[in-house]
């Protein structure tokens, strides 16, 4: 019921669903065995390889744009009301 | 990831190892391979840390706005600028569970925009002169503005506000200025690995005056397909309580109807109260796509509800009456420009779908990080977000990140930079035949009715004579409900663009160590909205700067990122260390380390605590007598009520041989007091800063940094002698100033609310430690030497010398119990400011400062013998004031507390 008010309409929203279940689907193709991940286990392909880089941007920009937070959450960051 | 990053030595050094044909390394490699079969899809969650090892972080960074385009108006106050400190880490509770923590403070301050209105109004940022000259503008909400019949404004020159006669459809923001605030901000967090799943619960606070919010969390994986895909959920909620204290400067001219129930008065300030929740919820997915490559998507819902708007935040409202509308003979419109409080709906509902896709890039040992995002909410902002970052490994511990974002939002449905309203702010009322209503003065419930007062009759239709009575016009505000029921002006919720770029460069020093800074530059543009917008009026710039300090607490364990150039040579662990006793924990460069090459990070927190009685040399001290002596002639209008004072240090210790350590110490200092005002004083000088409301005054930033030299001199079984040669670098600001209210520069700030010295001070010291079976024992002479005449605010603070002697007793083979005595002499403050300060009070007067105070301090050192945590030391002490005799008048000392934390690597 959220999703009818969106402006940008529900089509995109079942693009991303079907992104998802592409996504999904893709699981039972991938194969790499525990010995081929080596450069999979190195820090430059963390999720964040820099974590406390990451955060001082994303309450920079949660607090400059209307966007929600990147690390929505966690919650905190404070009113940003500047 | 100490295992994992063990992988990625084997995988690639693979062949230095079978020629090295050594055992040991055999066995480990086997060891690490197995490992990391083990635990490789815990990278894959950042938001788990439970693989991570244990660490503590150190980060200062600092933002910095670039001034806004206010088309000519003069434009001198310091764009917003924020210090901000943050700490954390994370400890192995057990093999499975951790416990995290976090604390964040940030100090902000600067300009910041009120509202937005026509650039052509005679309000807005208007020109204040000081002897003939432009030095400033005025923010003024309300004012008028001239329409053409299409209601586009006609033009006023920026300065001089005359008429341009041209049609001028700029828009502008209005600036104020903000005295520093303060937030506050701390987490924790628990987390628990299975093998194939993770769980971790997280809670936390943030404070700020006006904004208070307590959050939750929990969330976890599960991973499957033989740990190729790992499935993400989390939910969360918080809630704050916004109790806002209007500002009381432009608050009589904004325009709050619709928020009166919400609004309390307390000690002459109004507080908007209102309360709001969010609530979170998101799934995703990690997924391993080759040997080389993995994405990860979620999606997130954010619910919202309550009190959403910026209490800071009005909307411009041109009034515009009916009649001149339809009087087809003016040729121009005259415009009435009110500033209401801006009004947002009560819910929103935000969803973002977030994705990210890295790529190892094998010839460099690199990696490519691409994302996109997409938020949709019922407000109507639509933003899409696209980043990409290069990691990439140079060799020696070296890391380089660049980073490119672009950012693109559509504006809120009820954004508008201004708005129409047909109807007149403030009218006459009418009764129901079309006539005037008047009110009797004298006599309020009876009415009269007429065009005009001469030309009266009463309720029963008889005239009145008018220069008999005293009437009024009976008045009556604008119709709430012809507004829009939502609008804001706030430029977060405008159509714009962003780009953004920044680097990240990395060192890991070794010895657990690593160095960490980054920089980003952002630029905010309408026309860089897609399909463009036409806000530019809203464009700014900031950028920020940071630099991160990380200690590992298992160094035998590190890797630089990469892991193409390292050893399995185990460091000596801090457990084989024997430790001298420390002295207590509120004496600076009172210890030495031993070893060359040994390493020492530590961070001591001093908090020193100054409130309840004035007092005059030695004692206590009534009103009225400050206010006929405490300000050098001059009346004192106000006195503290209490002031913090609370400074963050990071201890760098290193010992290149036997007899020197050299040391580095960056500070952090924040520090906050409130005022009262002395009954009796007289008021304030016309143009001067009057202190108003319950708020008080915070500041905060980087201090001063500390570099020394520490010389052992005596080193025999059971006694040491060191010298330590220190100098203070002036790196703390010394010139912030309080906001220019009503027409009033605030001046600079108090002398003791200054974050340094500003000058170059000498601070040597001489201590003697000894020790014997249970005992220890020790004393310390030190000082402090101001090495230049005057700071860049034209005074100095006064020298110091210090000298303490202390004894402790070890309760424990772990556990010291001390106490010591100290006497401290500072001399008053030298010369004064050279720019405009308020002088309200006696701490604005240099002779009040400084005097000499005899204290007694009790305190525990403790040192974790074994076990994960070993070698890490604590110490606290509380010092308790007992006589002080103050220059001139001060504010009673009430203790100090000091807190360390150390560590040898």
């Amino acid at each position: 019921m959220i999703l009818k008010s969106f402006s940008i309409g529900s089509s995109r929203f079942i693009v991303v669903c079907a992104l998802l279940i592409a996504i999904i689907g893709l699981i039972g193709c991938v194969n790499v065995a525990p010995w081929e991940r080596g450069n999979l286990a190195k820090p430059q392909m963390e999720l964040d390889p820099h974590p406390l880089q990451s955060e001082i941007q994303s309450h920079n920009y949660s607090s400059r744009e209307a966007a929600p937070s990147h690390k929505s959450s966690s919650g905190g960051g404070g009113c940003g009301c500047y | 990831m100490q295992r994992k990053n063990i992988t990625a030595f084997d995988v690639k050094g693979g062949e230095r190892l079978n020629d090295s044909a050594s055992i040991v390394k055999s066995t480990k490699t086997l060891h690490a391979l197995t490992s990391a079969a083990l635990v490789l899809p815990g990278l894959l969650l950042p938001s788990v840390p439970a693989t991570a090892k244990d660490r503590i972080n150190f980060q200062y960074s600092r933002y910095q706005e670039g001034e806004r385009n206010l088309f000519g108006a003069p434009n001198t106050l310091k764009p917003i600028t924020a210090d901000v400190l943050h700490g954390s880490g994370l400890f192995s509770l057990t093999d499975r569970a951790k416990f995290s923590f976090g604390y964040t403070q940030d100090t902000w301050s600067g300009a910041t925009p009120v509202t937005i209105t026509p650039l052509a109004t005679t309000g807005g940022n208007r020109p204040y002169t000081d002897g003939g000259i432009v030095v400033g503008a005025s923010p003024i909400l309300n004012s008028s503005v001239l329409l053409d019949r299409d209601l586009n404004p006609i033009g006023r020159d920026p300065l001089t506000k005359e008429l341009t006669g041209t049609v001028d459809t700029r828009s502008v923001l209005v600036m104020t200025s903000a005295s520093p605030e303060t937030r506050r901000q701390a987490n924790f967090g628990l987390s628990y690995e299975w093998n194939e799943a993770a769980l971790n619960v997280s809670g936390g606070f943030s404070r700020e005056r006006d904004y208070k919010s307590s959050f939750g969390s929990i969330g976890g994986r599960m991973d499957f397909n033989q740990k190729l895909t790992t499935v993400k959920f989390g939910g969360g909620y918080t809630s704050s309580d916004i109790g806002a204290i209007l500002d009381h400067d432009s608050s009589p001219y904004i325009t709050k109807t619709a928020y009166l129930p919400q609004i309390v008065r307390r000690d002459n300030s109004e507080i908007l109260r209102g309360e709001r929740q969010d609530w979170i919820v998101n799934a995703g997915v990690a997924q391993v796509l080759t040997k080389n490559a993995l994405l990860d998507a979620n999606v997130g819902y954010t619910h919202s509800s309550g009190f959403l708007e910026n209490p800071y935040k009005a909307m411009s409202v041109i009034f515009i009456d009916p009649q001149d509308l339809n009087n087809r003979q003016l040729t121009s419109i005259p415009g009435d420009v009110r500033a209401l409080l801006e009004q947002r709906p009560n819910i929103r509902n935000q969803v973002a779908f977030n994705t990210k896709y890295i790529q190892y890039i094998s010839p460099l040992n690199a990696a490519l990080h691409v994302g996109y995002r997409l938020s949709v909410d019922d407000w109507g902002v639509n933003a899409h977000t696209f980043d990409a970052s290069w990691v990439q490994p140079l060799g020696n511990g070296w890391t380089l990140t660049p980073r490119i974002r672009y950012y693109s939002q559509d504006a809120a449905s009820f954004f508008r930079p201004y708005l129409f309203s047909q109807q007149k702010f403030i009218r006459q009322e009418v009764d129901n035949l079309g006539r005037q209503i008047w009110i009797d003065q004298d006599n309020p419930s009876r009415q009269y009715f007429g065009s005009n007062q001469f030309d009266l009759v009463d309720q029963n239709g008889s005239p009145v004579d008018g220069f008999s009575v005293r009437v009024a016009q009976k008045l009556t505000s604008f119709d709430a409900a012809k507004l829009p029921d939502n609008f804001s002006s706030d430029h977060r919720l405008a159509g714009f663009g962003a780009l953004s770029g920044g680097v990240i460069l990395s060192k890991m020093l070794g010895k657990g160590v690593a160095l960490e800074t980054g920089f980003e530059y952002y630029t905010r543009a309408s026309s860089m909205q897609i399909g463009g917008g036409n806000n530019s009026f809203a464009d700014f710039d900031y950028y920020v700067a940071n630099a991160a300090i990380k200690f590992d607490m298992e160094p035998a364990a590190s890797l630089p990122m990469g892991g193409s150039k390292t050893s399995f040579e185990s460091h000596a662990h801090a457990s084989s260390h024997h430790y001298h006793k420390t002295p207590p924990a509120g004496i600076m460069f009172g210890h030495m380390l031993d070893k060359p090459g040994d390493f020492m990070a530590g961070y001591r927190f001093m908090y020193n605590w100054t409130g309840g009685n004035m007092m005059q040399g030695a004692n206590r001290v009534d009103d009225q007598t400050i206010i006929d002596q405490g300000c050098q002639g001059e009346p004192c209008r106000f006195v503290p009520t209490f002031m913090d004072m609370r400074m963050h240090m990071i201890d760098l210790m290193y010992a290149p041989n036997r007899w020197l350590n050299v040391m580095l110490m960056p500070t952090f200092m924040d520090m906050d007091m409130n005022l009262r005002r002395l009954p009796n004083a007289p008021p304030a000088a016309p143009g001067v800063h009057e202190h108003t409301g319950v708020a008080g005054h915070e500041t905060g930033a980087i201090g001063d940094t500390y570099f020394s030299s520490l010389i052992k001199l005596i080193d025999i079984p059971g006694h040491r002698v060191h010298v330590n040669l220190g100098l203070s670098a002036p790196t703390g600001e010394v010139d912030i100033k309080l906001r220019r209210i009503a027409k009033n520069d605030g001046g600079l700030i108090h002398f003791g609310m200054q974050l340094g010295s500003g000058t170059w001070d000498f601070m040597p010291s001489l201590t003697y430690a000894g020790e014997k079976n249970r005992w220890s024992w020790g004393a310390q002479f030190s000082g402090i030497k101001r090495l230049e005449e005057k700071n860049k605010s034209g005074y100095r603070l006064g020298d110091v010398i210090q000298t303490t002697t202390w004894g402790g007793y070890d309760v424990l083979p772990w556990l010291t119990a001390l106490v010591r005595g100290a006497y401290t002499w500072q001399g008053a403050i030298h010369r004064d400011f050279d720019s405009f300060n308020a002088r309200i009070g006696p701490m604005d007067f240099p002779s009040n400062y400084g005097g000499e105070f005899w204290d007694i301090g009790v305190g525990v050192n403790a040192i974790v013998p074994k076990g994960r945590f070993a070698g890490n030391r604590f110490g606290f002490e509380w010092i308790e004031p007992v006589r002080n005799d103050f220059n001139g008048f001060q504010l009673n000392r009430q203790g100090a507390l000091s807190a360390t934390w150390s560590y040898h690597f």
